[in-house]
């Protein structure tokens, strides 16, 4: 299922700071049909292109647009998310409290995302006391309560086991298979090759490469993709 | 009127390091405009501080702090922010900076606000010809503010028709939906000038005093819950009031022009 949220487009985009170039200029139309996953070395610009795409980022050049311009049907969760001094129930009625959400409906929903990502037996613990990949998974259902159509990811995975990595990419391919359009930055060549459809390779603030991963991950078109997939170390 | 579904964009930035760490409540449009960028790293240089921000607006944020959430809010929202130290959220309120509120349009302009007496003759002028306009409608300080000028002209954004457009989103997604309409909207100055998405649009009336954007510093109240800590929010705001701090703001330009200026007292 393809979001009417889409195609995006991106323009010219750069983005500066303080006399350097962070990113750009980047063209890119994405109009997947699952998965995207950006990958790309350490201070690539992966996490700007992220935050361009959900508009929180500043430009400093170019253009960004979407087919449909509805920011309530975004989402982001970031490497390190903050979790609220409440309840885990409570984070997780939080964005629905913010746009007045009856009642009964919030309870509905927090008791399914509770069972959902398994904190039932935590829901009235204090957030801050759970462990990194809990933190991690109540921040993702805490993202999805609102049912976005498309959930930014940055690095979710990042300094977690791999137990909570594995319960957080099925939770992942759950939701995408239910029509969440996920745009997903990672560092994890297997993560990558796990979860993308479409790959698009980050180098020095540019798109290097994009297309379908499958295509990509057999056939690098360019040394610098090849490099990075065979774990070279790529500037 | 068509209202879309309001959002708030909670943001973190988040640095992982030995340093102790803090959070404060923000509004989007000082977000927007990239002075986080230049305080919070010099922030980090001086007192070996994290201060993580939760972006969303000053009604959301105030909100925040009255939970407990964060350890203080920089908001711009006078009379809301004297009701939260009122009912004992804040221990206090201390302003810090100011810029203003400008009126942003399509360079055709055609409900003519380039010629406006007031910002209320502006808003009349935009009604008039019901042009479209884009609010912020996320009970923002700038959303508050754009309120208040409605009102001071005699009318009720109730009983506007579909050219009033709040689209729930923080100052930068708002004038992204004003551009891609080509609409009128409000917006603090700063993240105006630092706006990259401009396409057709233009700065096309400023200057009443209305239009003044105060920004104030409240550390939020620690008899709320154990895990605010005050202490750093102390030094934080020794901090956004030494001169230090005066030279960062009153020095952050783009394009020659300064997006805030400094008026704490010592």
């Amino acid at each position: 299922m393809v979001s009417v949220l889409f195609p995006l487009t991106l323009q010219g985009v750069a983005v500066r700071r303080q006399g350097k170039r962070i990113i750009g200029p980047i063209d890119l139309v994405l109009n997947p049909q699952g998965p995207t996953i950006v990958i790309g070395p350490n201070g690539s610009g992966k996490t700007t292109l992220l935050r361009v795409m959900h508009g929180v980022e500043r430009i400093n050049a170019g253009s960004v647009s979407w087919a449909a311009q509805d920011r309530s049907k975004h989402a982001f969760v970031f490497q390190s998310p903050i979790v609220l001094r409440r309840s885990v129930a409570e984070n997780l009625a939080y964005p629905l409290r913010l746009v007045r959400t009856p009642a009964a409906q919030i309870r509905e929903t927090v008791a399914y995302w509770l069972d959902r990502i398994g904190l039932g037996s935590v829901q009235n613990s204090p957030a801050t006391r759970l462990s990194g990949g809990e933190r991690q998974k109540l921040a993702i259902a805490r993202a999805l309560v609102r049912k976005p159509d498309v959930l930014f990811l940055d690095e979710p995975c990042a300094n977690l086991d791999g137990h909570a990595t594995h319960e957080i990419e099925t939770l992942l391919q759950e939701i995408s298979a239910a029509g969440t359009q996920l745009v997903m930055a990672t560092h994890d060549m297997g993560q990558a090759r796990r979860l993308a459809r479409d790959l698009v390779f980050v180098l020095d603030g540019k798109i290097h490469e994009t297309g379908l991963a499958s295509e990509k991950f057999a056939a690098p078109q360019t040394a610098a993709l090849a490099a990075f997939l065979r774990g070279d170390i790529v500037r | 009127m068509k209202r879309l579904l309001t959002t708030v964009a909670m943001l973190l930035w988040a640095q992982t390091s030995g340093a102790e760490e803090m959070r404060m409540a923000v509004t989007t449009s000082f977000d927007n405009s990239g002075l986080a960028d230049v305080l919070l790293p010099a922030i980090k240089a001086d007192l070996d501080l994290d201060v993580r921000l939760l972006v969303v607006g000053t009604g959301q944020a105030l909100r925040l702090g009255e939970a407990g959430d964060v350890d203080a809010v920089l908001v711009h929202s006078k009379a809301a922010e004297e009701e939260f130290v009122a009912a004992g959220h804040g221990t206090h309120r201390r302003e810090i900076m100011y810029n203003d509120f400008v009126f942003v349009g399509p360079k055709a302009d055609p409900a003519a606000i380039v010629d406006a007496a007031s910002a209320a003759d502006a808003v009349q002028r935009i009604e008039a010809a019901q042009a479209p306009f884009v609010s912020r409608g996320d009970d923002s300080g700038t959303h508050k503010a754009e309120q208040k000028i409605w009102a001071s002209a005699g009318l009720d954004i109730a009983g506007f028709g579909d050219w009033y457009r709040p689209v729930g989103a923080g100052m930068g997604a708002a004038l992204n939906t004003a551009s891609g309409m080509n609409a009128y909207i409000v917006s603090d100055r700063a993240s105006w000038l630092n706006f990259g998405n401009k396409g057709d649009l233009a700065l096309l009336y400023s200057g009443d005093p209305a239009l003044f954007n105060q920004y104030a510093l409240l550390p939020v109240n620690p008899d709320k819950n154990d895990s605010i800590r005050n202490d750093l929010a102390v030094k934080l705001e020794a901090w956004l009031t030494s001169p230090r701090a005066a030279a960062l703001i009153n020095g952050y330009k783009i394009n020659g022009e300064a997006l805030f200026v400094f008026n704490a007292t010592p």
